[in-house]
């Protein structure tokens, strides 16, 4: 397998305080990754920056061979257009669209629309039903759908999803569980933050974050560390 | 999907929205308003202003002199009257030609205008007549009477009036008494032909007086072709007159443009207030749009085209509510009502987008916005 991401000695300071102290880790193209740790360790730091969101303040952070540390504004946005799929815990769907039309607002960024694409992809994570609701009328769980829906649509290289199931009830988070499932086992490369280690024993590998440190990595159902 | 979009942020903040196109639309139908009366308004202005009286005169002058006809002595009434005939402009309301002459009412001394007294109601309509200009029964042997002269001679509307000027004599039918305000008030005004024949100058007149509308230029322009044609005349504008009314002119012209300038400037802090409260709102979304891969230029111009769309709306509907209020406007100031100038739309339009987009400026900040932050809840 190819390397798809790769970090090296990736720090981000916020002025006094350090969220990243040199991390250091590599992802291969089909893996599900789960980043663990408690708050505050630098876990959403991390997918922000791999994500094209926050800027490290040094080291590197390179996904599918673009250094997102070299970018310039305009770069950074057709990175996170072309390569990445964010799923939130909070779901930041757009309130006033229906859930056709959040997953199109990411096909308009990317390049053109298709309803009839943005509606397979909705049906495809079980709300064909629910297609012009607006996010309002939506449940948790369902909402989150939509954000998997709309974070897929562009075919990115990597999905980020940060705390995905944090806001949802068991019956939920066992559905999008199962869409994760389902998206590992057609070859995508996930990177996911999670605080369950259920969720975590699901992935390929899990890193572990502390103080801003990179604490371990293991494999899954594997408690020795690799390093 | 662009307009898809647009549509869609239009209904999401209809409240807000709402109190922008009010002050657009508001805005507008003044400003449409005041326009449609800034372009009409020298026509009506002019028109107005020939309620002032005559505005140029044709007197014997200083140019006579040359001719051997000194200043004050009469100049030839088919003269004046054929110079007229031949340039007939349509801007020339009336004319009269007076020839004074003092004549006596019962041993007392008064100054007799002889002119054509049916076109007095045109040159001087702000005089005013008790009675009428001219007897319907005796056209010739009518005249009217400033109202000195009437209490003078305790003389009434039908009444008779006898004037007698070097031993010839008339008798006179009062058609009606005069409130001028002026020195007009002293004086009888009899038909021109009664005067010539009373005062043995037959041909003759003293002076004409001309009521033209237009501006100075125009005004002065008419009175040049009018010298040319009479060269043994003074004619002149009268510079009292036309220059108050220039100035006049140019002050309320001054005064409406002050006023539309003012209140676009209200309108676009009146749009900022909101856009700024909008764009707090709108932040989240636009960190959102930007972490799909939304680019600066393409957010904000779709927040700039709601924008836009707002203002060519509001200066639509602002535009038309503008051409009922100019008519409304011109009835109550001028009395008729003000013609539509179908170019004030665009002009409207135009100027409501601008003022829109000036005040969207705080929209324009959203371009800043850091997605990592919002989504941090900073």
């Amino acid at each position: 397998m190819a390397t798809l991401v790769e970090v090296e000695d990736l720090r981000k300071e916020f002025g006094n305080v350090r969220a990243l102290a040199g991390v250091s880790f590599c992802v291969q193209a089909g893996e599900w990754i789960a980043i663990m740790g408690p708050s505050g360790s630098g876990k959403t730091t991390l997918i922000n920056i791999l994500g094209g969101l926050d800027m490290p303040t040094s080291g590197k952070a390179v996904v599918d061979a673009v250094d997102v540390a070299r970018l310039d504004e305009a770069g950074l946005t057709r990175f996170r257009a072309q390569k990445i799929g964010f799923i939130f815990q909070q779901f930041h769907l757009v309130p006033y669209l229906t859930a056709v039309e959040n997953v199109m607002l990411a096909q308009y960024f990317h390049s053109t629309t298709d309803e009839k694409e943005a509606r397979e992809a909705l049906e495809r994570v079980g709300l064909g039903d629910r297609i012009e609701h607006l996010p309002g009328a939506l449940s948790g769980g369902e909402q989150q759908r939509v954000a998997v829906a709309r974070a897929l649509i562009n075919h990115p290289k990597l999905i980020l999803a940060d705390e995905p199931t944090g806001n949802l009830d068991e019956a939920n988070e066992e559905t999008v569980i199962q869409l994760f499932r389902e998206l590992h086992g057609e070859g995508r490369t996930i990177l996911m933050v999670t605080h369950d280690p259920s969720i975590g024993r699901l992935a390929d590998r899990r890193i572990e974050f502390a103080h801003g440190k990179l604490k371990q990595i293991l494999p899954s159902f594997k408690p020795e560390p690799v390093r | 999907m662009f307009w898809r979009l647009l549509w869609k942020l239009l209904r999401a903040s209809s409240g807000r929205l709402t109190v922008a196109i009010l002050a657009l639309v508001s805005c507008a139908m003044v400003v449409s308003a005041l326009l449609n009366l800034e372009f009409d308004i020298e026509r009506k202005l002019t028109q107005e202003f020939r309620m002032l009286g005559a505005n140029v005169l044709i007197s014997p002058g200083n140019a006579a002199q040359a001719t051997g006809i000194g200043p004050g002595e009469p100049m030839s009434e088919s003269d004046v009257s054929g110079a007229l005939q031949d340039l007939e402009d349509p801007a020339v309301v009336a004319s009269a030609p007076f020839l004074y002459v003092v004549e006596r009412v019962r041993d007392t001394p008064v100054v007799v205008a002889g002119t054509k007294l049916e076109e007095l109601p045109k040159l001087e309509p702000a005089w005013r007549i008790d009675g009428a200009w001219t007897s319907p029964q005796d056209h010739l042997n009518s005249c009217v009477i400033g109202r000195n002269v009437a209490r003078q001679f305790q003389l009434l509307p039908g009444g008779l009036l006898n004037l007698t000027y070097l031993g010839k004599s008339a008798q006179l039918t009062v058609a009606g008494i005069l409130d001028a305000g002026g020195t007009e008030d002293n004086q009888v005004f009899v038909q021109l032909a009664k005067a010539q024949d009373l005062a043995g100058l037959n041909g003759q007149i003293s002076l004409a007086q001309l009521s033209v509308r237009g501006t100075t230029k125009s005004i002065s322009q008419y009175s040049a072709r009018l010298a040319a044609r009479l060269p043994a005349y003074d004619v002149r504008p009268i510079r009292q007159v036309t220059e108050a009314e220039s100035d006049l002119l140019n002050r309320i012209r001054l005064l409406v443009v002050s006023m539309v300038v003012l209140i676009l400037v209200l309108t676009a802090l009146c749009v900022l207030a909101t856009m700024a409260a909008l764009a707090m709102e709108r932040r989240q979304d636009v960190g959102l749009m930007k972490a799909l891969g939304g680019s600066i230029e393409r957010i904000v111009a779709l927040f700039m085209a709601e924008v836009g769309v707002l203002g060519a709306a509001g200066g639509f509907v602002g535009a038309i509510l503008g051409i009922v209020l100019s008519r409304w406007m011109g009835q109550r100031v001028f009395g008729t009502a003000i013609s539509s100038r179908w170019e004030i739309f665009p002009l409207t339009i135009a100027l409501m987008v601008a003022v829109a987009l000036a005040g969207a400026l705080p929209l324009r900040m959203l371009g800043k916005v850091k997605p990592a932050m919002i989504f941090r809840g900073e």
